[in-house]
């Protein structure tokens, strides 16, 4: 018999692994024909750069740009990895700036980005856009990245279901009138005010900007123990997690999109951003939706906040930096592109000089006719700062535990000696990332 | 007569409780199966079937993501492992069933201590090793840290050991070489075991995440595992397309099984009872 | 053990003799060598990296015991031992029971379609944590997946729609160990079954004929009979335990969960080593991690009384 002695079982596996290999030989990786390679990680970046690539390529001829999508916490893992070993990198990055910070751990020297500071000073962007965005992309005084947005937050709701239940959101104005109405309209287990989550920090950290206070101060110093984030926690918990709860969250994706449009949750958080998402994945309720600004803590106070941001770096490996850098500039300040670009991403771009293009003026029917940019325009010089850290995910999740701490002792003692422990809380978990901090020994 | 009335209920008693536990331990796979053809919109308003059966996650599957790429770096890298694995292990096995060499002892010593210690005690300065020889994001550098399956050997071993000698001595005094001996009558009498550890080997390896997740950079050389971890967070908003693939991710192996189903018993099995 | 038939065949003595005698070192050099580099040099570059701190691959920072000091004092190592031991003793306490209890189910002389059922238990282990992770964590979720459905079907009030399971750190372990029930008992069944059926029947009749009753029969019969692959099923079943990684991580999104409720020992090492980049503090835990399972391990193997040593 002249079979493999092995087996049937194991030519099989011989036959398929000669097979497979010749395709993986005869198909290498793509990205090595562009000339430009550019990462993001979110589909509405992704789509609005889809329709801007081929202006950009006529602009520069012979040059291709490769733009991949990648999974949020994948770019940052894989980013990572690839600056320890020496790996191909792609020219452009796109990164969350929850993440940016962990690329500034190391010695300056190892940060994997080009130091943009002159450029953008020469530039004059340094000028042209909203100077608080830069903070949370710099260390040690120098910047890494040129931020892409503002996000300012508003709340997008049902405005049926508003208008059905009689509530007149022109007399919301601070936070304890909204909770009045969301009290009167909550029906638990079937309809909730607002969506909050008993967690994680993800859907608090937007309010405690609002008020002022943050995760670390300019310093790098971890500050979510002070008065401020006392003060905030104390007011949010008992919405989310006692018996007068408003708020509660299923998760999201898929989920949310049914619970909207079952009317599960009434209002949600809204930066630029998600207004495209909203648009995107929840369809049936179009024409249904409307935006509002945050109701304030204090009569007449900040009726904003700020959620997310991205920013885009240039990888010290690429070999066209001169390159690159027009091309960022072509994303993110370039004027022609920005009505295209807000069409489809709905994001305010960081160049204040642009938000007077007509795009923004624009009446939008998934949101009852509002016109959404002109809205966002108007809050957004009150944006608050942010300031980041290599420790700034450590942070979110210490605060985050904090939190379900903080929950957890509501549920069983009520409002009975609760302010006292959340301070507590709130100083264990910003002492672990202080002693975190402490142990970095660049 | 009372006495055969009581065996026979415990015997239909018994049928309904395996059938009652296999029914849910069958369950989600199929409501995966399910979740794949139905259409994308009906996910979640429909439990199992919905009578809009579609292909639409499949397709959606292969154009948005490069699935096909991981499918087939998934099938090069497994069935590499494999056969890699069956060559030095049923070697290194037979070695160790029908000879005594000085270091024996020492060898099977060396064995038994990989298996008690986990591997991930190795995992940083083995990525540490990697680097410094280039091999990173490469699939050399994937495979060849587990080009040797210990538990492979140990099977290999086992099983040999029941080849009676005079099939070997008869080898022997016919002029084959010992090479010619494993080749020619070892393993063709060892096929069962052959094909146990063929199983064995490419379930680990077609299921390994950690390692790769390591390794592999590009995401072109992503294998299944890998990628389908990153599209649980980028289709959030898609779940019967992730479902999709996660149904063809699932298949090959539970397919070899079905085939192989009885070598792979008696192989899982070899070490532990006669141990 | 050259044949006497060998001996006669004159000048190929020579290479015969030879061959067949360096034969098994060439056989076992592949392990040896693939071992000696890529197991024996890392473990030991592991103990040397562990006083070091690292940013990647690339730089090193002498740093002595520091890196220990802090790990038996970082509260995320702390909970990552609990979660990691409780998962453990759920996993040998509550699971071994129930695949034993399945194989016994099976083992009825008079069980038809024996292969279709262990087909049926088996199968979930075929999916690999990765991908049954991904399942399950589309199966947990509130208000719309399939376990709450039947759970709020069969118990009605008490088990809400939207109860929470992967977003509520006191049900994020109980949903992993459930998982990884429906994964493995199947897979430990196989185990005792091949067991049960190697145990010599003829003491099975001398216990009848002793007037022994069902559960006598099993006390003193059934489980000294499978001791051995039961002790063997259970380290097994701790060590793999205690590595627990990619279920909690595909299920909790990539992350160690609400309030670290799904934090392993191996995930705070993925994390520490290569999210954050230090690589020597990843040995120094990994160090821990081996020495604390070799250490049960061995504790369960004296406490069991049972095997001498390894195969002979």
């Amino acid at each position: 018999m002249r079979e493999l002695p092995y087996g049937k079982a194991a030519l099989s596996m011989l036959v398929l692994a000669v097979l497979s290999g010749a395709w993986i030989y005869s198909h290498p990786p793509t990205e090595e024909k562009a000339t430009l390679r550019l990462w993001v990680f979110a589909n509405t970046h992704y789509n609005a750069y889809k329709a801007a690539l081929p202006a950009f390529e006529r602009e520069h001829p012979g040059v291709k740009v490769d733009m991949q999508l990648v999974a949020g916490t994948a770019v940052t893992s894989r980013l990572l990895a690839a600056f320890w070993a020496d790996l191909d990198v792609p020219d452009l990055v796109e990164t969350e700036i929850s993440s940016a910070g962990m690329f500034f751990r190391g010695p300056l020297k190892d940060i994997g980005f080009v130091d943009l500071t002159d450029r953008v000073r020469d530039s004059g962007l340094w000028d042209r856009m909203v100077r608080a965005r830069f903070s949370p992309y710099m260390s040690r005084g120098r910047i890494f990245g040129l931020p892409h947005d503002v996000h300012p937050v508003m709340l997008a709701y049902r405005r049926d279901i508003f208008e059905k239940e009689g509530v007149d959101v022109s007399k919301i104005q601070t936070w304890d009138d909204f909770v009045r109405v969301g009290r009167m309209l909550t029906i638990p287990n079937k309809r909730y005010m607002l969506e909050m989550t008993d967690t994680d920090s993800s859907l608090f950290e937007y309010l405690l900007f609002q008020r002022g206070g943050g995760y670390f101060d300019p310093k790098g110093h971890c500050i979510f123990d002070n008065d401020i984030c006392v003060d905030t926690m104390c007011w949010y918990v008992p919405l989310v997690a006692g018996p007068g709860k408003i708020g509660n969250s299923l998760g999201g994706g898929q989920i949310l999109t049914k619970a909207v449009e079952d009317g599960y949750i009434l209002c949600l958080v809204a930066p630029d951003w998600r207004t495209k998402f909203f648009e995107l994945d929840i369809p049936r309720v179009a024409g249904k939706m409307a935006l509002m600004p945050l109701p304030a803590f204090t009569p007449g106070g900040r009726r904003t906040s700020t959620w997310g941001g991205t920013m885009i770096g240039i990888t010290k490996r690429s070999r066209h930096k001169d390159l690159a850098w027009e091309l960022a500039k072509f994303l993110y300040v370039e004027k022609t592109q920005v009505s295209p670009r807000f069409r489809e991403s709905n994001i305010l771009p960081a160049a204040k000089d642009t938000w007077d293009d007509p795009a923004f003026n624009e009446p939008r029917p998934y949101w009852s006719n509002q016109r959404i940019g002109r809205l966002y325009a108007e809050v957004a010089p009150d944006v608050p700062y942010q300031y980041t850290s290599p420790f700034i995910i450590t942070a979110k999740v210490k605060l985050g535990e904090a939190l379900v701490e903080c929950v957890l002792y509501y549920k069983k003692h009520g409002n009975h000696g609760f302010r006292p422990f959340v301070k507590r809380a709130l100083k264990k978990s910003a002492d672990e990332v202080r002693k975190l901090i402490e142990r970095n020994p660049y | 007569m009372k006495r055969e009335l009581l065996l026979r209920l415990v015997r239909v008693a018994t049928y309904a409780m395996l059938i009652f536990l296999a029914a849910i331990t069958i369950t989600p796979m199929i409501w995966l199966l399910a979740a794949a053809f139905k259409n994308p919109d009906d996910l979640f308003h429909y439990t199992f079937f919905s009578p809009r059966v579609s292909l639409g996650n499949f397709v959606d599957l292969f154009t948005t993501v490069d699935f096909m790429r991981y499918l087939i770096n998934s099938v090069f890298v497994s069935c590499t492992v494999v056969v890699v694995q069956l060559f030095f292990s049923s070697l290194a096995g037979f070695a160790l069933a029908k000879y005594n060499f000085r270091g024996k002892k020492a060898v099977m010593i060396l064995m038994l201590a990989t298996m008690m210690i986990p591997g991930q005690v190795v995992m940083a300065p083995l990525y540490e090793l990697i680097y410094k020889m280039g091999l990173v994001d490469t699939y050399v550098g994937l495979i060849v840290p587990g080009a040797v399956n210990v538990f492979g050997i140990f099977l290999f071993r086992q099983s040999i050991l029941q080849v009676p000698d005079e099939l070997l001595d008869a080898a022997r005094i016919d002029g084959c070489s010992e090479f010619r001996a494993y080749w020619n009558v070892i393993m063709p009498v060892s096929r069962p075991m052959i094909g146990a550890f063929c199983l064995i080997s490419f379930m680990g390896t077609w299921n390994s995440f950690l390692w790769p997740q390591i390794i592999l950079q590009n995401s072109d050389r992503f294998t299944l595992p890998i990628a389908l971890n990153q599209l649980v967070s980028l289709y959030s908003h898609q779940y019967g397309t992730l479902m999709a693939g996660t149904l063809l991710s699932v298949l090959p192996v539970i397919v070899l099984f079905v085939i192989l189903q009885k070598e792979f018993v008696a192989g899982l099995t070899a070490g532990a009872v006669k141990g | 053990m050259i044949s006497d038939a060998a001996q006669v065949k004159g000048r190929r003595l020579t290479w015969f003799s030879l061959q067949h005698k360096y034969a098994p070192y060439l056989f076992v050099s592949p392990f040896v060598v693939v071992f000696a580099v890529f197991g024996l040099w890392p473990i030991a570059k592991s103990l040397i990296l562990s006083f070091y701190a690292t940013n990647g691959p690339k730089s090193q920072v002498f740093v002595g015991l520091d890196n220990f000091r802090f790990l038996f004092r970082d509260a995320d190592f702390v909970r990552a031992v609990w979660n990691t031991s409780v998962f453990a003793f759920w996993s040998v306490f509550l699971q071994l029971p129930l695949s034993l209890g399945l194989a016994l189910l099976l083992n009825k002389k008079w069980m038809r379609g024996r292969e279709l059922f262990r087909l049926a238990f088996f199968s979930p282990n075929l999916l690999g944590q990765v991908f049954v992770g991904v399942l399950f964590s589309v199966l947990f979720i509130p208000q719309y997946g399939l376990v709450n459905k039947a759970l709020h079907a069969i118990a009605g009030r008490s088990v809400p729609l939207d109860t929470k399971w992967l977003a509520d750190p006191n049900l994020v372990m109980p949903a992993l160990v459930l998982t990884s029930l429906w994964m493995y008992s199947g897979f430990n069944m196989v185990y005792f079954l091949a067991a049960l059926q190697a145990v010599d029947q003829e003491l099975y009749d001398a216990a009848l004929v002793d007037g022994a009753n069902g559960w006598q029969t099993f006390l003193h019969v059934t489980l000294p009979g499978i001791k051995p692959v039961a002790v063997f099923v259970m380290i097994m079943s701790t060590i793999g335990s205690f590595q627990l990684f990619e279920l909690p991580y595909i299920m909790l999104g990539n992350g160690p969960g609400p309030d670290r409720a799904g934090l392993t020992i191996v995930m705070y090492l993925y994390n520490t080593g290569f999210v954050t980049g230090d690589l020597g503090y990843a040995s120094a835990v990994g160090w821990t991690l081996a020495l604390g399972v070799l250490m049960i391990s061995l504790f369960q193997m004296k406490a069991s009384g049972a095997w001498k040593g390894a195969s002979e």
